[in-house]
């Protein structure tokens, strides 16, 4: 990109990133010491600590955020490195690689309501079973849904969290020397796992170690997975949060920031917590790595999270292929494994407000991808002139640091801090703000995704189209640009994925002026009328897994297309032009 | 004709390449050897107007009577052609062809041309072709081409044979030199390889360590 000023662009985007952040912050803490102008509050004082700690419902909520939001990255990441280890270089080990995708492009309410029809007491599970097995004519009277230890909610984000774990690790493989060195091992006569746990993990965990942060801080702060599927009564901190915000009571909401600055604590230690103790384990296995063993105990818990892991596999895709199937049911009754009858009119009937759900998310979910895009080609431009200038291929550019901080920062509270600056600029309620609200979160993930292939891009093309041809911004898209589409595709179809996904985005800054999919699949999740609420997030899973099917798709045969659709527009100018001459 | 006069190169306070001069005539290739790392390719993007920021370069160059160094890249009319051949994978044999001529010839004129190079290449069926599908001697073939049809004043070569099969270099540097004497224009070859030198057909000129 022909850019200039870049460090001047550079200064302007980090002030761009860091205002909202910022305000975000303050927002959030002087409320949580009572200074709230809006509501004529301007004396600081520790009152909101003292009620929250003197509220009985906090500590409940705490610690079940604490157990799920420590459990679920925990089981996550063993299960993800127990089937990397088992499947990594095996032929059938790609189509599981296959069935990731969808798995990671489906926002988390949809795979929550999957997992509600699955695993409930008149779910799909039971119903297989009953009444041959079970005896059951009527559902039981279980609680295995939002069950009061979030045993569901560990479930459900597991389902999630594992595919995009997985996915990392995998593309972290060749910087490892993987391949090699397990051929090197096996030659040694090491077994399989032993040389993952020996060798491979040891090595891969700190280029992961980001990935696993974000999987713990929003396992710790998720909203509308707690929402769909936690326990409530109590609920997680961050659901309990979100009711005190949205007490009409208003004073709640100074108790409400103080307990947001409190979960942020929690993360913050959470994360400290998890690096120490990835500090002491490391510290206990370093000599066991080099005892010479080519085999030992503590494989078994690989293999183990092996079974585990294709089991919480398969969960998510039957869970997924529920979706439709209630989204089609007329008649479906329990113990039946299967509806009776089958119908379109669930989709005629809802079809009004599906149309309209579906054009709200896709509106704000393209634009906010599109300019995410935008934004980080600017981004990455600047930092690879940067690295052009300076040599520095290591270095860290501000923007890395940076762009991290809003997947980092519990959305509750934050952006209830930022919903402030929303009625100031009196942008509450609008399309715009929940569009800005979506890029702060979509363009970390559509950043990182274009950061590998962009600053690896032979630059040679492009400096020898300008020598041939001297026209910066047309080459720069004509040729750059067109040379990195399988990536900038991948990047779309994952910030897209991302937006379609936003929960509280949208809530907050929308203030129920405009719902989504998302929003209204979440709002609808607990009102039992499954057919609607089957639609809704059938859709919600739609998009993401048609755009990530498109992204894959259309990129590899773009350029065979369009010379073909040029051809065609050749011959059939020839073909007139000979009509002519003859007349 | 392509004159250099009193180039010096020095990387902070290491002396690279110390006084060289020399003049190419219209239609000639002169041939730069020496041990690696001692300046050849900057002594290139010295005449391209590229040359990295930490390196230091003074002397002067003219094209004719007009001079090269003060003028940006862009401005300086130069097709330079390296190792690899970078043809835009993404775009037909024919399109990466059309891409160097100048925008104002007329569509039919453009096209003529293009496709006479194929022809002149032996490879006219494979206009809709991708760059993959090509031989490595065809690409290195198509990237020459390309670069003469923007109508450069001046051509740089940065050892362009190197990557190529043993066998399939004669055909190559034959198809160069006689390109260059067509477009009767100065070239400036950096390599490795004396064969290469001497199927220029011109001067050599051997860069040696600065003491």
């Amino acid at each position: 990109m022909p850019l200039i000023h870049t460090r001047l662009i550079t200064w302007v985007m980090a002030l761009v990133l860091m205002i909202p952040i910022a305000i975000g912050l303050i927002g959030t803490l002087l409320p949580a010491f009572q200074y709230f102008p809006p509501l004529g509050e301007y004396q600081l004082s520790l009152s909101p600590w003292r009620d929250l700690f003197s509220h009985g419902e906090f500590y409940a909520s705490l610690k079940l955020t604490l157990i799920t939001g420590i459990g679920a990255p925990i089981l996550s990441l063993w299960l993800a490195l127990s089937l990397l280890a088992w499947g990594y270089q095996r032929p059938f080990f790609t189509k599981i690689e296959a069935l990731l995708s969808p798995l990671l492009a489906i926002p988390h309410a949809a795979i929550a309501i999957g997992l509600l029809f699955l695993l409930s007491p008149s779910g799909w599970l039971v119903r297989v079973f009953s009444p041959w097995l079970t005896g059951f004519e009527r559902p039981p009277n279980w609680i295995s849904v939002q069950d009061p230890y979030g045993v569901s909610l560990i479930i459900a984000l597991v389902i999630k969290e594992m595919p995009y774990l997985l996915f990392v690790m995998l593309t972290t493989m060749k910087s490892i020397k993987a391949r090699e060195s397990l051929q090197v091992g096996q030659a040694l006569g090491y077994s399989r796992f032993t040389l993952w746990r020996k060798v491979l993990i040891p090595q891969l965990y700190p280029i992961v170690r980001l990935p696993i942060f974000i999987v713990v801080a929003f396992s710790l702060t998720v909203v509308d997975l707690a929402l769909v599927i936690g326990p409530n009564t109590p609920s997680t901190l961050a659901v309990t949060l979100l009711r005190w915000f949205n007490n009409p009571d208003l004073s709640m909401r100074f108790m409400a920031s103080a307990g947001a600055v409190f979960l942020m604590l929690c993360v913050v230690s959470v994360l400290a917590g998890w690096e120490l103790s990835h500090k002491l384990t490391s510290k206990i296995t370093r000599s066991e790595r080099s005892n010479g063993k080519r085999a030992g105990l503590s494989d078994n818990l690989l293999r183990l999270g092996v079974i585990v892991g294709l089991l919480a596999l398969l969960n998510g895709f039957v869970a997924l292929v529920l979706l439709p199937i209630w989204s089609l049911a007329r008649r479906w009754r329990f113990p039946d494994a299967l509806p009776s009858q089958w119908t379109l009119s669930n989709l005629e009937r809802a079809g009004p407000l599906l149309l309209e759900l579906t054009t709200n998310t896709l509106l704000i979910a393209f634009l906010s991808t599109l300019l995410a895009c935008a934004i980080s080609l600017i981004m990455l431009e600047t930092k690879r002139q940067d690295m052009d200038k300076q040599h520095q291929h290591t270095k860290n550019h501000l923007f890395d640091w940076l762009i991290y901080v809003p997947i980092l920062l519990p959305q509750i509270g934050f952006l209830f801090g930022l919903h402030v600056l929303l009625i100031y600029l009196e942008l509450n309620g609008d399309l715009c703000a929940i569009i800005a609200l979506h890029l702060m979160y979509v363009l970390p993930y559509v950043y990182l995704t274009l950061k590998g292939p962009y600053l690896s891009y032979e630059e040679g093309y492009l400096q020898q189209a300008n020598r041939i041809h001297y026209r910066p911004w047309r080459n720069y898209l004509g040729i750059k640009i067109a040379m990195l589409k399988p990536a900038m595709f991948t990047a779309f179809a994952i910030g897209f994925s991302v937006s379609i996904a936003q929960y509280l985005p949208t809530l907050i800054a929308g203030e129920g002026r405009y719902s989504t999919l998302t929003t209204e699949a979440v709002a609808q999740a607990a009102s039992g009328d499954r057919k609607q609420v089957g639609s809704m997030a059938m859709l919600q899973a739609f998009f993401p897994i048609l755009v990530f099917w498109l992204a894959q798709f259309i990129p590899r045969r773009w350029t065979r297309w369009r010379l073909f659709i040029k051809q065609c527009v050749i011959r059939s100018k020839h073909f007139f032009f000979k009509k002519d001459t003859q007349c | 004709m392509l004159i250099v006069k009193d180039f010096c190169l020095s990387l902070k306070d290491k002396r690279l390449i110390q006084h060289v001069s020399f003049d190419i005539d219209n239609g000639q290739v002169l041939s730069i050897m020496g041990p690696s790392g001692i300046g050849k390719s900057s002594l290139l993007h010295f005449l391209s107007g590229t040359l990295h920021q930490s390196l230091t370069a003074t002397g002067e160059a003219f094209l004719n009577d007009t001079a090269l160094h003060g003028k940006p890249t862009t401005a300086r009319r130069v097709g330079l052609l390296q190792q690899m051949p970078l043809l835009f994978p993404h775009m037909s044999i024919l399109e990466n062809l059309l891409f160097a001529i100048a925008e104002d010839i007329p569509p039919e004129q453009r096209h003529k041309m293009a496709q006479q190079a194929l022809e002149k290449l032996g490879i006219p069926d494979k206009a809709n072709a991708l760059p993959k599908e090509l031989s490595g001697g065809q690409q290195a073939r198509v990237a020459l081409l390309r670069t003469l049809l923007s109508k450069p004043d001046y051509l740089l070569l940065d050892e362009p044979f190197s990557k190529l099969d043993p066998a399939l270099r004669r055909d190559v540097r034959a198809f160069v030199l006689a390109e260059i004497r067509h477009a009767n224009i100065p070239a400036l070859l950096v390599t490795h390889d004396s064969e290469d030198a001497k199927a220029m057909q011109g001067k050599c000129l051997e860069l040696e360590k600065a003491t």
